[in-house]
């Protein structure tokens, strides 16, 4: 696959966008050691909303400021920043949750991944004391129970293939993923975000956290999909035939297979995942007075629309950004669907 | 068939449900209870805390506060005090309000002390109009430019069009509509139409709906841009299929124009697996109306919602969640049912 992406010769829009992307990119890490002279937000109360200056030699502020001082360059960066550190960990984040999760509901489904009775046991053991839930003697009992079937896994397990089954039971994983995307997607993305980031501003890790909490359901059932597709082709069915156990054969044969269209749907995911960071930023919600990003200066609009210089560039970065993306996913699903 | 659907409705309702009562009881578990953060900026000002009187004072008037919010109790049926585990029985804030809820009661709001669902209802007197509209147009002009762009030559005009669409779906609603408003609501560049005035005061009822409408011109606009690339492009894309097929040509080789064939024969088709996207229609317009709402002053459900989130008001925030998940059932429902009316081949399996 690697070959065949780099023998490709992507068109000069293509080129545009991924460069224009790894610019983005670059500066978001470099911002903290750009020789910059404000702070993005310390106010500078002797220009207020002034327009930007490139006439003079030596401009205040290059691109001007906003109607509370503060440099809209600086600005412009941090909200880079911002976006960049924000959204890309939580995409990377959520794409490995829902290739995992999807790929190991599509290839199992509901009945197939059969663990040791001995699990539950111990799993419930664990869980009633991490909660400390009452009577000691609930917890002895478990544990004893769970300690027998332990035993009697490993006594049977040495006859043979049919009283290997006897003493396990089928993990639900395909009910309990499609359960959990059910469930995030009963509400909009944007309702729901609003409504967890309602309270004090998240942190950041929260906030990644958050993200990706959203966007994983969408990848999980993409693989989910084409797992289903991928797993009664043939060379499943030769590995199988072959005798490789089914946890070898999931991840060496079949996942690879089943993850090839997250390459083109990543980078739409990572778009709609820096419009909602805008959007909420934008409202107002979930961010503290002292932060700057594009959304937040975009709003600086709705009270004093004639500074268009504030939102002007923000604006466009974002949608240069959005489209740069939209054309990268237009050139991975070329490249992939050969 | 009618099982199959009923369960399917069931589901979702239930993780409304879940969703709306995962938020209820999280919005209980931030530090210092809810009612804190949306009264900290009235008691910040009013009450200057000096000296041990006045943060006893304070602690006597939070406390007031959280019983008359009945924030008091505890929060679930069970709870976990000090490393050990209490039933409290009915007798907790998640009981009182999943039962009020289910009355259609939803609370009184932190801030101003209003039940939430006279509020809503308020609301929703301009939000519904809005969206129902918004989402007419956009169905109709969605299928009239699909139809268009099926048989459009393959030249500029259509795939600039097409590139277009393309280029609004990716863009967030917040920026289209920023962009609207700075195109066409600006008192230095174009001000076409009134984004941000008072309502004429002594005005005629022709007066008033016109002031209405022109108001009103910019946000629907914003709404049926955002949400046409999701209707006409998928739609383009199976007309164009649909015209390859073999009843297809035996139309055309029958005699039909392009423009017939598409509309009676390709259509009815071509609309069935548009109809899942319908039901992410209501949802989408549910969400556009909180942007909208905020970005051009409109009165509506998706302004409350916005303003409560901003002011941690978590009553109607809660509500909102309710509401957005109602809207998501309405058009799975409503999905359902256009599928069992264009597709006869459901009506014969029922």
């Amino acid at each position: 696959m690697i070959r065949r992406l780099t023998s490709f010769r992507p068109q000069p829009a293509t080129w545009l966008a991924l460069s224009w992307l790894a610019l983005l990119v670059g500066v978001a890490l470099l911002v903290p050691w750009l020789p910059l002279p404000y702070a993005p937000a310390t106010p500078d109360l002797q220009h207020i909303a002034t327009p930007p200056d490139w006439t003079s030699a030596s401009p205040a502020h290059y691109l001007g400021t906003d109607s509370l001082g503060r440099d809209v360059l600086a600005g412009l960066l941090a909200g880079a920043q911002r976006l960049v550190l924000l959204t890309l960990p939580a995409v990377a984040l959520a794409t490995l949750v829902g290739a995992l999760t999807g790929a190991a509901a599509g290839f199992w489904g509901n009945r197939q991944l059969r663990l040791p009775m001995a699990t539950a046991g111990w799993a419930l053991a664990a869980a009633w004391w991490a909660l400390s839930l009452p009577s000691k003697a609930v917890l002895w009992l478990l544990v004893c129970v769970s300690l027998l079937l332990t035993l009697l896994a490993w006594r049977t397990a040495r006859r043979g293939a049919s009283y290997r089954r006897r003493y396990t039971f089928a993990l639900p994983l395909d009910s309990l993923v499609l359960g959990a995307t059910t469930l995030l997607g009963s509400v909009p993305r944007l309702i729901l975000l609003v409504a967890l980031a309602a309270g004090p501003p998240p942190t950041s890790v929260q906030f990644i956290g958050l993200l990706a909490l959203l966007a994983w359901p969408e990848a999980a059932r993409l693989v989910r999909g084409r797992m289903l597709w991928v797993r009664v082709q043939p060379f499943i069915e030769a590995a199988r035939a072959s005798g490789l156990p089914m946890g070898r054969i999931w991840w060496h044969h079949a996942l690879p297979h089943a993850c090839r269209p997250l390459l083109a749907f990543a980078p739409l995911s990572l778009a709609g995942l820096m419009g909602l960071e805008s959007s909420l930023a934008f409202l107002g919600i979930g961010q503290g007075p002292d932060v700057v990003s594009w959304g937040s200066q975009l709003a600086t609009l709705r009270h004093d629309s004639t500074a268009w210089w504030v939102a002007v560039f923000p604006g466009l970065g974002l949608l240069f950004t959005l489209l740069a993306l939209q054309k990268t996913a237009a050139f991975a699903r070329k490249n992939t669907d050969k | 068939m009618l099982r199959w659907l009923l369960a399917r409705l069931g589901r979702a309702a239930g993780a409304a449900w879940l969703i709306a009562s995962l938020v209820f009881i999280g919005s209980r578990q931030l530090p210092g209870g809810p009612e804190q953060l949306a009264l900290a900026d009235a008691s910040d000002l009013s009450r200057p805390a000096t000296g041990t009187r006045a943060t006893a004072t304070q602690q006597a008037a939070r406390q007031a506060v959280r019983q008359r919010l009945g924030l008091a109790l505890p929060v679930f049926y069970v709870t976990r005090v000090a490393g050990h585990w209490h039933w409290h029985g009915p007798a907790n804030q998640y009981h009182r309000w999943a039962v009020a809820a289910l009355h259609g009661d939803l609370g009184v709001s932190y801030r101003d002390g209003q039940p939430v669902a006279v509020l809503l209802a308020q609301a929703l007197r301009y939000t519904l109009p809005l969206a129902a509209s918004a989402a007419g147009l956009a169905t109709g002009l969605a299928l009239a430019l699909a139809l268009y762009l099926a048989r459009a030559p393959d030249s500029w005009g259509p795939r600039l069009l097409l590139s277009l669409l393309a280029g609004l779906q990716i863009t967030p609603l917040f920026l289209l509509a920023l962009s609207l408003l700075l195109l066409f609501a600006n008192p230095e560049f174009l001000n076409l139409l009134p984004a941000e005035n008072e309502a004429p005061a002594g005005g005629s009822s022709g007066q008033q709906a016109a002031y209405w409408l022109a108001r009103t011109a910019l946000p629907l606009l914003s709404l049926v841009l955002a949400v046409l690339p999701e209707l006409t492009l998928p739609l383009v894309a199976g007309l164009r299929h649909e015209a390859t097929t073999g009843y297809a040509t035996t139309a055309r080789a029958k005699g039909l124009t392009i423009r017939q064939l598409l509309r009676h024969h390709a259509l009815p088709n071509a609309v069935i697996p548009l109809l899942t996207t319908l039901t992410d229609l209501l949802p989408a317009l549910v969400v556009g109306t909180l942007v909208v709402e905020v970005l051009f002053a409109l009165p509506g459900s998706g302004r409350l919602l916005a303003e409560a989130a901003a002011a941690h008001d978590y009553t109607l925030v809660v509500a909102g969640v309710l509401l957005s998940a109602m809207a998501r059932l309405l058009g799975l429902l409503l999905a359902d049912v256009l599928y069992f009316l264009v597709d006869p081949r459901l009506r014969s399996a029922a």
